[in-house]
């Protein structure tokens, strides 16, 4: 009803500032502790491996444990105390037996994932102020963002991803998660073919969102199938596609003959596809296989199931959807399986560090890069081919190349499917950099979050030194050592100084620069800190050459950028295109334009670093300064369309949230800063706005701005700034008691009109008894006690529930089909 | 070495130096809370903002405390843009501070006497420190201990538990102990300062006046009617009831007051121009350099044949700065007011006296300034508890007034400690070397302008001598940063992220032991009064923590 929505979870309370309390005197067995430092080590540097062990050993940390890791290694009681409890990850209390994490990011923010916290704090009936249910089953834990944005919202419980939720499927997921756990058989894993005597290639989207939609069972059957029928066939895990709308997605790619492309394939939707491809070759199988088409036939539902399922690849949508994109980053997208590394080298993989560290001298790589004008795909978009001179000029018999996967952005995720998808590719990138600038280390920082990512990019590198293309036992191919950090769930570790003293295992707090990482960075070593993107461009820079990448984009902007595109979208993804691509180019044309009966208002690009760019100005291309010229920036590379159904003072304040949920608290500007700002904007949502607040959170935007120290602080009222300067009507409506999108629940109010037929159907729906069950006869709101989840509307068959705000009607629930506004009136009993 | 410019001089300092540094070289006092010579730098508090242009013509607002200089580079530290920065800074840090600077008995009482100050020095029963801090702001304390409303008691936050301290009879206790003494207290003066003022009316307004010019190094002439002074205080009618105020005490008390270097000339009446026997304004105006009318209550035909401006409760003064129109001329108490307490003709006589004083020095009267002071407001019952728990749990008593001696006894000056240790404290104990307050007056920063919902007050360690109040720390990092310089087995570390990031003690360990021997040195760094020992004492300053 209030701020208060969703943040009795972690959002700024109890959990946010962990005391870090002694936990009852029973003794706990600690000799998993002596294991975990064996594994890790016990320099400082080792504090957040260290703590994440003990952490997926007791689910939580104990003090115990905290106290005996001090006892025994070179890290004071302070640094453990301080980093135990900067990361969200750390959790100080035991938790349930479960953890369901509610996704918070951009996408599923404006598809009402706070619906959908209220709904699992309701359906479990935790109590207010705690997190787990009285049972202990389900801890329930808002993140900052999964990185499925296409299936907005989301949830995670333990491993298992939930996508498209509504509140009332919530109940129904649980259901279906305990009942997997409880059979919880893991299927083996069937190899039956060598991929050289193979027909066919069946390939299965296998990414994080892929998953969320139920693909791992589609490729598990899949497998079953071709072992059973003994088919000449290799069912193949392949990384991202980027049609993240149509997931699950099968592709079948026979020797001869023309791919078939399957989306949205549910798992009773296999045998029907399976059996259209391949047919059995022992001859009883054939006569059971006849036999069981010409029933299916008569029956007519395989049939249909897989035709409704079959898109192909000249189909105007998916040509609209791949057909702007130019795939550099995210090359072979959908082909390769990510650890197949002789896939990786048949494609000229390693090629391009090959000729890097045999054939040319540090400096004309450089040269190279700079020619073909690659910008840091952080955000800033700082010229990558500079900040290797600098490192390359430092002195120093060790430096440092950092791979910054600490994708952080709610509403991107393309760092996580690039780095689940193309390991190898990355890792190629960085030996690029490291020969470039002399780099005797290469590091990935990677966020916890994502826990594929980080599986792949080991399971990687331990292929890559098995062969002995990086240095392992037998000593490998080039001089530089790998290693991955995990991030422990503070989105500020993606500022490079931050993410520094991460890696030293210390709190993520940025420092002033200078002096830059480049020349003093981890360990005090020259450093250079590439994202993740950045990285996957620059083998196919060098292979192809300068002048192919130089073509593509625009004067001050060369190359492609990978968006998520996600939102009030026709068709959201994951998607690359050439810069200078307008911004109406990939939501009308890639996106496939606004959702049915809605119009479109803005995009936000860049995160919470970036802005709202309004329709107005969607012929703006994507190139840095001309995003910098809107107000916002490239940033990451998210892109969270909204349409009349978003309200920018609600956008404004959720990005707020999140940024100042993410400070480091530091500098006072950003810390108290960023809190006094929500602290106005709550106060605008919530209908209690003062006249002069429009002005004060104008002045107190531009000075958190201009004083911060890191670029969290200084970015973090680019949200605010940009709704203010296009939409600055709505936060004026908000102030006279109007929400115009009727989405802020302190000003809208739901009311139930003369078109109600009294058929309960409401009534019974609504999980917090508002609306009294009257048969018969009219229903009516309790506004009181209505918590504005929308519910009741989505159940209203007779158009009878409307959102109101500031006494205008907003919304209004849709007749069902078949029964006509005149009818439903003429079927009340109150005519 | 490398040349810049800030605010427009130029300086030469060697490569890495800071901004702050270079400033303080051509002795540009830049503010900073978080910087510490000998620690490393925090750039955490943001009040030492400066703005800098680059070679290339960027402008940007850095850290001064973090920031090495450039060539070229140009720096603003004394502009209004600068300012409105650092009060920015303030103001966030403020609207965040949970306590009081100073006790809202201070503010209730009308002379906004430091009570709390006077409270703790009773305790620990040094009276002599304790007339000190009360003749700062009242001449008249022995009168002022028996003739009183206690408007100061009202505002005491204990009132609402167990009954207010007993301010106004400890304050009694304290005048009478120090008048019955041979040698009473008499502050030095101020150096002569060559000025003359008149003083007329020698009631409880002009005799504070005059005592307060007195000690700012004027010289003064007291002028009344009667032969002795005193005013309304001898007047039955008036303030005088013997049965309260024993001519004996006032006597003494004002023997006390002229003590500083008072002339006084009784029988001498204000009359309107060649009246003979009396004084005149004009003539007055002749001889001083300023004249200050404080007799009684008047009608406007008097006042306008006197000479004076009228209103219409007596003569026409601008607020605050008591002068009226005629250049010079200045008028307090209940010449301006008619009929007012004997406590608000105190607190006109020093707040006259410090215009007059501005006047006389700077050419232009200013009105006294209102003391800053973060307010917390009204306290819920758990965050009383918490002030109470380390005050002294006694009931309230009466202490006898003395009525017709000044002299005490032990059993008395034990009961004034008992009763001053009731104090809840609610000031700071870091009023003096609070840097936050500091920069807050001098940037004119409004505590309220970005007030958000209140933090709850919570005094930690409360078993330890060092106090931590989470409500006032700006979270600087200073103190971490001295346990952490000093490797201790312990040491601070910072808890939680974001706004509310804290200080703290690993594994719920005491403050004591976590700090060991460097207490002192982390009250000392501490920039408001996060960090204080609890019995309020100022730590020595340690030669190697000077401020930034």
């Amino acid at each position: 009803m209030n701020s208060a929505r969703g943040q009795s979870l972690g959002g700024g309370t109890a959990e946010t500032t962990p005391v870090i309390t002694s936990q009852p005197t029973h003794s706990i067995d600690l000799s998993p502790v002596d294991e975990i430092l064996d594994r890790h080590g016990r320099g400082p540097e080792a504090t957040i491996a260290i703590l994440q062990a003990i952490q997926s050993r007791f689910h939580y940390l104990p003090q115990e444990a905290l106290e005996y890791v001090c006892s025994k290694t070179g890290i004071s009681a302070a640094q453990l105390t301080g980093v135990a409890s900067f990361y969200t990850q750390f959790r100080h209390r035991p938790v349930g037996e479960h953890m369901i994490h509610v996704c918070r990011g951009t996408a599923c923010h404006v598809k009402g994932a706070d619906l959908i916290m209220d709904a699992l704090v309701r359906h479990l009936r935790i109590p207010p102020g705690q997190d787990t249910d009285p049972e202990g089953r389900f801890t329930v834990q808002p993140v900052a963002c999964l990185g499925c944005c296409t299936l907005a919202p989301v949830v995670q419980i333990d491993q298992a991803t939930y996508g498209r939720l509504t509140p009332h499927s919530v109940p129904r997921i649980l259901t279906d998660f305990l009942d997997r756990s409880s059979n919880g058989a893991v299927p083996r894993n069937w190899h039956f073919i060598s991929p050289q005597a193979a027909e066919a290639e069946i390939r299965v989207g296998l990414g994080s969102c892929c998953q969320a939609q139920g693909s791992r069972r589609v490729y598990e059957q899949l497998q079953e199938l071709t072992v059973r029928n003994r088919t000449p066939a290799v069912v193949k895990r392949v990384g991202c596609v980027g049609m993240c709308h149509q997931t699950p997605l099968v592709e079948i790619v026979p020797r001869r003959g023309t791919p078939r492309l399957y989306a949205k394939v549910r798992p009773e939707d296999v045998a029907g596809i399976f059996d259209s491809h391949f047919r059995p070759r022992n001859p009883i199988r054939r006569l059971r296989y006849h036999l069981a088409r010409w029933l299916d036939a008569l029956v007519g539902a395989s049939e249909e199931a897989v035709d409704r399922h079959r898109i192909d690849v000249r189909d105007p949508p998916v040509c609209a959807f791949l057909g702007r994109q130019y795939r550099i980053a995210i090359e072979h997208g959908g082909e390769t399986d990510p650890l197949d590394l002789d896939e990786y080298l048949r494609r000229d993989g390693f090629h391009a560090s090959r000729r890097v560290w045999r054939d040319l001298s540090p400096q004309s790589v450089i040269e190279e890069i700079e020619r073909s004008g690659l910008r840091g795909r952080g955000g800033a978009g700082f010229p990558t081919a500079r900040k290797w001179r600098i490192a390359a000029a430092a002195a120093s018999d060790i430096k440092y190349v950092i791979c910054n996967g600490d994708e952080g952005d709610p509403g991107a995720f393309m760092d996580r499917m690039i780095l689940e998808s193309f390991p190898y590719r990355v890792i190629e990138g960085m030996l690029i950099a490291a020969r470039a600038v002399g780099a005797t280390h290469a590091v990935f920082y990677i966020r916890a979050e994502y826990p594929l990512a980080v599986e792949r990019v080991r399971e990687a590198l331990r292929r890559c030194q098995e062969r002995g293309i990086l240095d392992g036992k037998s000593g490998g191919e080039y001089p530089v050592t790998f290693s991955v950090s995990e991030g422990a769930g503070a989105f500020v570790c993606g500022e490079e100084t931050a993410l520094l003293a991460s890696v030293e295992g210390r709190r993520g707090m940025p420092r002033l620069r200078p002096p830059y990482p480049v020349e003093s960075g981890l360990n005090g070593r020259p450093t250079v800190v590439n994202n993740v993107e950045t990285l996957a461009l620059v083998p196919w820079i060098l292979r192809h050459g300068t002048e192919r990448f130089a073509a593509l984009g625009t004067p001050g902007s060369k190359g492609t950028k990978v968006f998520a595109l996600a939102g009030k979208v026709q068709r959201g993804g994951l998607i690359e295109v050439p810069m200078g691509v307008t911004l109406h180019e990939i939501i009308e044309e890639i996106g496939g334009g606004a959702l049915p009966g809605r119009t479109l208002k803005a995009v936000q690009v860049g995160g919470p670093s970036g802005g709202c760019v309004p329709a107005s100005l969607f012929d703006t291309p994507v190139d840095y300064e001309a995003l910098t010229a809107t107000g916002a920036i490239m940033g990451s590379g998210g892109l969270v369309v909204l349409d009349d159904s978003d309200c920018m003072v609600d956008i404004a304040r959720y990005f707020l949230r999140f940024t100042q949920d993410q400070s480091c608290g530091k500098c006072t500007l950003c810390r108290v800063g960023t809190r006094r700002m929500l602290d106005i904007l709550d106060r605008i949502c919530e209908g209690r706005g003062r006249p002069d607040d429009l002005t004060t959170l104008e002045n107190l935007s531009r000075a958190v701005s201009a004083g911060s120290i890191c670029g969290l602080g200084k970015t973090a009222p680019n949200p605010v700034l940009t709704t203010l300067r296009y939409f600055r009507e709505e936060y004026e409506a908000h102030l006279q008691g109007r929400c115009p999108a009727g989405k802020c629940v302190a000003l809208i109010h739901y009311r139930i009109t003369d078109d109600c037929i009294g058929c309960t159907l409401c009534a019974q729906q609504c999980p917090v008894h508002a609306i009294p069950l009257t048969p018969y006869r009219k229903h009516e709101v309790h506004d009181e006690l209505c918590t504005r989840c929308d519910t009741c509307l989505a159940a209203c068959p007779a158009g009878a529930v409307i959102v109101e705000s500031g006494g205008v009607e907003i919304r209004r629930a849709k007749v069902a089909r078949g029964l006509g506004a005149g009818e439903a009136a003429a079927a009340s009993p109150l005519r | 070495m490398i040349r810049l410019t800030i605010d427009g001089q130029s300086v030469e300092v060697p490569p890495g130096t800071t901004i702050l540094k270079a400033a303080q070289k051509l002795g540009i006092d830049i503010p900073t809370l978080c910087y510490m010579d000998g620690l490393p730098c925090q750039t955490s508090c943001l009040v030492c903002l400066v703005k800098v242009r680059e070679r290339n013509g960027r402008e940007r607002f850095v850290p001064s405390c973090g920031t090495p200089v450039a060539p070229d580079m140009e720096v603003e530290s004394e502009t209004a843009d600068v300012a409105a920065m650092r009060r920015t800074s303030l103001e966030l840090l403020l609207s965040d501070h949970v306590g009081d600077c100073l006790a809202p008995c201070q503010f209730a009482c009308p002379v906004h006497m430091n009570i709390p100050d006077m409270l703790r020095h009773i305790q620990s029963r040094q009276f002599d420190e304790a007339i000190v801090t009360i003749k700062e702001d009242i001449a008249l304390p022995a009168v002022l201990g028996r003739v009183c409303p206690k408007p100061c008691e009202k505002g005491c936050r204990r009132g609402s538990a167990d009954g207010a301290v007993a301010v106004c009879d400890l304050k009694r206790i304290v005048a009478d102990w120090d008048l019955a003494r041979e040698d009473f207290y008499v502050p030095t003066c101020e150096a002569a300062s060559g000025r003359r003022v008149a003083v007329v009316g020698a009631g409880p307004t002009g005799l504070s006046a005059a005592y307060y010019l007195r000690r700012r190094g004027h010289a003064v002439t007291l002028f009344d009617r009667q032969v002795q002074p005193g005013g309304r205080l001898r007047d039955p009618n008036s303030s005088g009831n013997p049965a309260i105020l024993p001519p004996e005490v006032l006597n003494r008390e004002i023997t006390a007051v002229l003590a500083v270097g008072i002339e006084f000339r009784g029988g001498a009446r204000l009359e309107p121009p060649n009246v003979r026997g009396g004084v005149a304004v004009d003539s007055l105006r002749g001889e001083f350099d300023a004249v200050l009318v404080c007799i009684g209550e008047q009608n406007q035909r008097t006042w306008e044949a006197l000479g004076l401006p009228s209103g219409p409760r007596g003569v026409a003064v601008e607020r605050g700065t008591f002068r009226t129109v005629i250049p010079g001329v200045f008028a307090a108490g209940n010449a301006i007011r008619g009929r007012g307490l004997v406590v608000r003709g105190c607190a006109d006589g020093k707040e006259a006296a410090f215009a007059i004083d501005r006047f006389l020095k700077e050419g232009e009267a200013k009105p006294w300034p209102e003391p800053f002071s973060v307010r917390i407001g009204k306290l819920a019952a758990e965050e009383l508890d918490e002030l109470h728990s380390l005050s002294l749990d006694a009931p309230r008593e009466e202490l006898r007034a003395s009525v017709d001696s000044c002299d005490l006894d032990t059993a008395e000056v034990n009961a004034a400690s008992v009763q001053a240790g009731r104090c809840l404290h609610c000031d700071c104990r870091a009023l003096p070397g609070c840097r936050l307050r500091r920069y807050a007056e001098r940037y004119g920063a409004d505590p309220n302008r970005y007030k958000g919902e209140r933090a709850v007050l919570r005094l930690q360690y409360k078993e330890s001598h060092v106090l931590y109040e989470p409500g006032k720390c700006i979270v600087c990092g200073l103190c971490v940063a001295v346990t952490e310089a000093a490797r201790l087995p312990l040491g601070l570390t910072f808890v939680g992220r974001g706004f509310d990031v804290r200080v703290g003690v690993p594994f719920q360990r005491s403050l004591e032991e976590a700090l060991g021997k460097l207490a002192e040195q982390c009250v000392a760094v501490c920039p408001t009064g996060a960090l204080s020992f609890r019995d309020g004492k100022t730590p020595a300053s340690l030669p190697i923590l000077r401020s930034g």
